[in-house]
């Protein structure tokens, strides 16, 4: 026989009272008030225990909804069973611990790195050419709509290159009516892109750019139909939402503080899936190159007229040493920011590939 | 000897969460959910609500957490499943996705209403529930058109509005049947407001200041300047917030009470609060998120610590007036689509 002291709460109500249990062998608790008046009576199939929670009293759960709650957070009743206990002992087992802290980031890691795209890039295969063809089509009026303008280019500058595209068309043995053509006006410079569907958009500036360097432009185009070959945007689209899942799972009740890094992380590792199909279609450029009796360098070309029309209205700085090692190190940090591979990294590469073709 | 109260009884919130037991707690938790696929997910926030809500004192009692993980887990899958739907519709079909959020906009209201009422239904103190009896109607209100006006009056109205929206949470919150009140007012709303644009007004023409000496006259040249000024804008951010913050949480505090029954009062004090943010924010950043459980220990007892409730007599009568059978899915569905609201 133990007698524990505690509070008795009446059910349903706020009412309460100091009190103590008396707990027999035989399982049977009587609950009674300090001055020794009996408030109830008990035996095991009347009463359960709350759950167990390190640090809190157990409480005893009368039938009709009652509790008796013990005064020392740290008694535990001698009918809990194991299974009781389970969780709580779980919760405070150094090993168990030290092997969640451990294994609980390498999960996040080895899901955000593997399973996750490995899971995309094979549900993409199963997606039915419908779904592309019009996220491609509705995409296209949207850029229309907002950002995108008729082009401006003239008939011949457009012959030219519709011209390169043909080649690149035939050479690379590409489906027929598959793939199209776009020029666009576009107010941030010169850029292509490719949507789903297999519409590449060329901007009026870009054509303009490397008017003079067509093997340039067909680097940039056949860059363009690695997106669509890898599908890339639907890759993007499974990647993404499987990750802010896994997020929103994991980490849906945090707020505050916690929920402006879990945003930031979520746009880092979409700038990271971004800067790894950035590669792959930078390497489809590159080994399919060749087949126009063009070096892989051509590429790098593309990428240094890129950087020049794109920084000819940033100033160089000039610093000392040590600046400038500080601003390599910032741009290094900076660049898990960035949805594309830094462009020194990209020029390189594309050199690399020329040496060695 | 009976417990009843003769006069009022003061006293701050007490908080006995320890960060090292949270922390175990939290990662096995973490743990358990993903070896088991995400099923013991509801088990875990149970666990981990219960913790928290069980460290939580006022006058002695602790607050209980009534939910049964398979009422979570149930409003869990459906939630999920939606927002799965959701997300990939609205990306693979722009247009079907627009139709899907319109259709998510009218549904917004209620799922903001019972996500309220389930977390209050599921909390308890001393064997009597909280309630919330929001309506749909008042939602729109509150969340859609007062917004907008905000909005088209240039956000000078703004501070009113945010004033109205957590007056309307806080007068429909009930407990044991008896609505508290909450009187703010949004003349502190607006002063809230000016402290902080102030301030932030201030501390920017003086980081500005400072920075351009910094870059002008630094041996190490701009870089150096420029991660200087990021760094102060860092810790102004972290003031600013804690100005508002402080203001609103003490006067909010100050204003609420349920008649014969409870009242508050706060003394939440800028720096220590700022302090606080930031420090958390380091941690975060240092660890990589592995410090979560320790800020929410954290917060949680700075809060406790500055909060005062007194007990009235009235305490004493209460009878609980809800049931505990409601569903989980619009918390959980709330919670997902990231439109949960704190209610302070």
């Amino acid at each position: 026989m133990i007698t524990i002291s505690g509070n008795y709460q009446l059910a349903g109500r706020s009412e309460m009272h100091p009190a103590s249990a008396i707990l027999y062998d035989t399982g049977q608790v009587i609950i009674q008030h300090n001055n020794g008046e009996q408030i109830t009576d008990c035996w095991p199939d009347d009463y359960q225990f709350s759950d167990v929670i390190p640090g809190l009293p157990v409480d005893l759960q009368l039938a009709d909804g009652a509790l008796f709650i013990p005064s020392d957070s740290g008694f535990r009743w001698p009918q809990l069973t194991s299974q009781n206990l389970l969780a709580e002992w779980l919760e405070s087992h150094w090993l168990v611990v030290f092997s969640s802290v451990l294994i609980v980031p390498l999960f996040m890691w080895a899901m955000i790195n593997h399973v996750l795209p490995g899971a995309a890039h094979g549900a993409v295969a199963f997606l039915p050419d419908s779904i592309a063809e019009s996220m491609g089509e509705q995409t296209l009026y949207l850029l229309d709509k907002t950002q995108l303008d008729p082009t401006e280019l003239s008939a011949d500058q457009q012959q030219q290159v519709t011209q390169l595209w043909q080649q690149v068309n035939t050479r690379l043995e590409l489906p027929k009516d598959k793939y199209q053509l776009h020029f666009r006006k576009f107010d941030l410079g010169a850029n292509a892109m490719a949507l789903p569907n297999g519409s590449i958009i060329v901007t009026d500036d870009i054509v303009t750019l490397m008017e003079d360097d067509p093997n340039a432009l067909i680097a940039v185009l056949l860059h363009e139909v690695g997106h669509v070959e890898h599908k890339h945007s639907l890759k993007m689209v499974a990647q993404t939402t499987a990750t802010t899942m896994l997020f929103a799972m994991m980490f849906g009740d945090i707020e505050g503080a916690g929920e402006l890094i879990l945003g930031a992380g979520t746009g880092l590792l979409q700038s990271a899936f971004s800067r790894d199909m950035e590669r792959e279609a930078d390497e489809f450029s590159h080994q399919n190159l060749p087949k126009f009796d063009i070096s892989p360098a051509a590429f790098a070309d593309a990428m240094a007229l890129l950087l020049n029309s794109h920084s000819s209205n940033n100033e160089s700085s000039e610093g000392s040493d040590t600046d400038s090692e500080f601003q390599n190190t910032l741009s290094h940090w900076l660049q898990y920011l960035s949805s594309h591979p830094e462009t020194k990294e990209r020029i390189e590469s594309a050199q690399q590939a020329g040496k060695t073709e | 000897m009976e417990n009843g109260l003769s006069k009022d009884r003061t006293d701050t919130i007490k908080f006995s969460g320890q960060s090292g037991e949270y922390f175990k707690l939290w990662f096995v938790n973490m743990f358990l959910s993903i070896i088991t696929l995400g099923i013991y997910s509801a088990w875990a926030k149970v666990r981990d609500t219960q913790y928290m809500y069980g460290h939580t004192q006022v006058d002695g009692q602790s607050f209980r957490f009534l939910a049964t993980p398979m009422q979570i887990l149930k409003g869990r899958i459906i939630a999920v499943v939606i927002f799965i739907a959701y997300m990939i519709l609205s990306q693979m079909n722009p247009i079907a996705g627009l139709v899907m959020a319109l259709g998510f906009l009218v549904a917004m209201p209620w799922l903001i209403v019972q996500g309220i009422k389930f977390s209050m239904r599921m909390t308890a103190y001393r064997n009597v529930r909280f309630s919330f009896e929001g309506t749909y109607g008042g939602v729109i209100v509150h969340f859609l058109l007062l917004p907008i006006l905000g909005a088209i009056t240039l956000y000078l109205a703004m501070p009113w509005v945010v004033q109205q929206i957590q007056q309307y949470i806080n007068n429909n919150i009930t407990y044991g049947g008896k609505h508290f009140e909450q009187k703010t007012s949004a003349g502190q709303y607006y002063i809230a407001v000016l402290f902080s644009v102030g301030i932030a007004l201030l501390g920017g023409a003086v980081i500005a200041g400072l920075g351009g000496a910094t870059i002008a006259t630094a041996q190490a040249g701009p870089s150096v300047g420029l991660v200087i000024v990021g760094l102060a804008a860092f810790a102004l951010f972290g003031i600013v917030s804690a100005v508002y913050q402080s203001i609103i949480y003490n006067h909010i505090m100050k204003t609420l009470s349920i008649e014969n029954v409870v009242s508050f009062d706060a003394s939440m004090k800028t720096v220590p609060f700022a302090t606080l943010m930031l420090t958390n924010l380091l941690l975060l950043i240092v660890t990589l998120g592995l410090a979560i459980p320790v800020v929410k220990i954290r917060t949680a007892r700075y809060i406790a610590s500055v909060t005062e409730v007194t007990i009235k007599p009235g305490i004493d009568e209460l009878i609980n007036t809800v049931e505990g059978s409601d569903s989980a899915f619009g918390e959980e569905a709330a919670g997902l689509f990231d439109s949960d609201l704190s209610i302070v």
